[in-house]
């Protein structure tokens, strides 16, 4: 691997297709495998000279499905905090205050082999939250989660991004996940950083763009848009895409609905898909990129 | 502020030292292990032996006023083939007390306690390490501020602390009983180094046997295997030492009905050609196969009875050997372990 990157502070997803590096990345900024060259900061320490303050400062859910044998729920958890070093009883009491934010109820009392994949997860959130972290990575935290626990933990993730000022590094495949709770988007490609950008700039397309939908027929608001001097197409589920409408001037589009007396169902800024993005840069071959970078 | 807040609060309170870290494995392990309610009852019975050196030393102490004891004394002594002490004790029993203490509580260490080693490590160490590449779990600790070592060191606390449950606490529990069955406090002047002593011999035998048994449970997720592996180590090692020592047996002490005799004891006793060829077993050519017998010289060296001609340096190496062989290979596959 060959990676140089900065992540701002919010939630920061880290994408790639499969094999791309992303663990590799993440085990690495851990210390967890050693790096042959190169150098960084994470959290004001040197990395990877002071890996072991910088585990310190981070909390890790893996993807694997990792615990350990013959513990209960709350055992896990207030193992963890002793590890990081809380103390035995306050230990304890955190495990539980965390317990309850991740909504494990009387789980907790249970073997962990016993617990669902769903609970394994909300386990190892609470487990890397536990000694309050300032500094969350998170490789595929929703993998498991039926839709309404999957909302739930994006909910904790945004929560903890937004009031309680933790930066959060999301590993995922899960492009709605990167979508409804990122900040910012690093794309790892065959080892490398290929993009890293923040997801407003990304979804933000080449040329301000509005979606109308409109309702009855379109083509008289298309005709009197064109001859005004925008781009306009109609795409596939019927509504119209008008290009160079910046978002401070839609009351331009509501201007030509009432000129031509279209009724507007739903006007809308236009933003780039993450999925064709994904797909843009990830089949995007390297020397393309090189190729790029020096012009 | 809600009485029960389910919401985040950031941790204000402090961290305690990294160095500490290691003590939080052992804890944790220890509590596991100490839940298996037929492992507090082997503990238990892993005691009741001290109940026999404990009478030798009580005869030994009152042989002086009771004859009878004298004897009994005499014959636990004999059946350690220690018939040269016994002559030491007849002839001046206070010279002779601090070996007969040493050897009575070597033979503790030696026969009883190493037994209850074997099987006490054998069914909890290879736990240790496979259950944790079974389960991941290595991901765990190492995302916290744990190396490898400290890992090691964590769970290797756990094996020591019930084999000093079983072995050095016992044996010190002996040396204390000893003294309160003595007729006087006096004997603690001429015995004081055997807790000591005790300390070092349970040193020589938990480090080595832990990073053995460690070892095992760090190349298998299956536990099995490493108990398996475990197990055979002690009896094959001891089934061959036991087989080259003897395998230089001449045919003309074979017996009638064609069979072979065993030991130093029985109706071969008496036969001095028998005798001698026991006395010229070269047993230090081939103690090193055996684990149980490096140990033995090893204890016997630390209690100043080892009554070998031959150097415990080899012994002392191959110790040695074992455990740095030992944990290089526990690290080794725990780092490659990470790396997957």
């Amino acid at each position: 691997m060959d990676v140089g990157f900065h992540v701002e502070p919010g939630v920061t997803g880290l994408l790639g297709p499969n094999g791309s590096g992303k663990s590799t990345l993440i085990k690495a900024i851990l210390g967890l495998v050693s790096a042959q060259c190169g150098t960084g900061e994470v959290l004001g320490h040197t990395w990877p000279r002071d890996v072991r303050a910088i585990r310190d400062q981070v909390g890790y859910l893996p993807e694997d499905d990792c615990y350990i044998a013959g513990l209960c729920g709350i055992e896990s958890v207030t193992f963890m905090a002793r590890l990081s070093g809380l103390p035995g009883t306050e230990g304890l009491r955190r495990a539980h205050e965390i317990m309850d934010f991740c909504d494990i109820g009387e789980e907790r009392y249970r073997e962990v082999e016993t617990y669902s994949t769903g609970m394994r997860q909300k386990l190892k959130f609470a487990q890397a939250l536990v000694h309050d972290p300032p500094l969350l990575i998170l490789d595929e935290p929703t993998t498991g989660l039926d839709p309404d626990q999957r909302k739930a933990m994006l909910s904790r993730i945004k929560t903890l991004a937004r009031d309680h000022g933790k930066s959060v590094m999301l590993s995922t495949h899960i492009l709605p996940d990167v979508r409804s709770v990122c900040d910012n988007v690093l794309m790892l490609v065959g080892g490398r950083i290929r993009l890293a950008e923040t997801l407003q700039n990304l979804s933000r397309p080449s040329e301000p763009t509005v979606h109308v939908m409109v309702h009855g027929d379109s083509e008289p608001l298309m005709q009197h848009a064109r001859s005004q001097g925008h781009e306009v197409s109609m795409l596939d589920d019927g509504s119209l895409r008008i290009e160079g409408i910046e978002d401070g001037q839609h009351e331009l589009v509501w201007r030509y609905a009432a000129e031509t007396g279209t009724a507007i169902h739903r006007l809308e800024p236009a933003e780039n898909s993450l999925d064709k993005i994904f797909f843009d840069v990830a089949s995007r071959p390297e020397s393309m990129e090189a190729r790029d970078a020096s012009s | 502020m809600p009485v029960h807040d389910l919401g985040y609060r950031a941790w204000v309170g402090g961290r305690m030292p990294r160095l500490l870290r290691p003590w939080v494995v052992a804890r944790s392990g220890v509590s596991l292990v100490w839940r298996r309610r037929w492992l507090r009852m082997m503990i238990m019975m892993a005691w009741l032996p001290i109940i026999v050196p404990a009478l030798g030393i009580f005869a030994f102490e009152y042989s002086p006023n009771e004859p009878e004891l004298s004897r009994a004394g005499l014959q636990l002594l004999g059946r350690l083939d220690q018939s040269e002490l016994a002559a030491r004790i007849a002839a001046n029993p206070d010279e002779a007390r601090h070996d007969v203490w040493a050897t009575l509580i070597l033979a503790f260490f030696r026969y009883p306690q190493a037994i209850a080693m074997v099987l006490l490590v054998g069914i909890i160490a290879p736990m240790m390490i496979s259950y944790d590449l079974r389960s991941k779990a290595y991901l765990m600790y190492f995302s916290r501020p744990l190396t490898p070592p400290e890992y090691i060191v964590g769970k290797s606390a756990v094996i020591w602390f019930f084999l000093a449950m079983i072995s050095t606490v016992p044996a010190l529990g002996l040396y204390v009983l000893g003294v309160l069955l003595s007729p006087d406090l006096s004997v603690i002047g001429e015995t004081w180094d055997i807790p000591l002593r005790i300390i070092l011999a349970t040193i020589v035998l938990v480090v080595p046997t832990t990073v053995l048994a460690l070892c095992y449970s760090a190349f298998t997720s299956e536990s099995r295997y490493a108990t398996f592996a475990w197990f055979a180590t002690w009896a094959m090692g001891g089934v061959a030492y036991r087989i080259l020592t003897f395998a230089g047996q001449p045919p003309r002490f074979l017996l009638p009905d064609g069979s072979r005799p065993r030991g130093r004891r029985g109706r071969w006793a008496e036969n001095a050609d028998w005798q001698e060829w026991l006395a010229n077993i070269d047993y230090d050519k081939w103690r090193l196969l055996s684990p149980y017998h490096i140990l033995g010289k090893v204890e016997g060296w630390v209690f100043g009875l080892d009554s070998t001609g031959a150097s415990v340096m080899p012994s002392i190496i191959a110790l040695v050997t074992i455990t740095i062989v030992g944990l290089w290979l526990i690290r080794s596959r725990i780092v490659a372990r990470l790396r997957t």
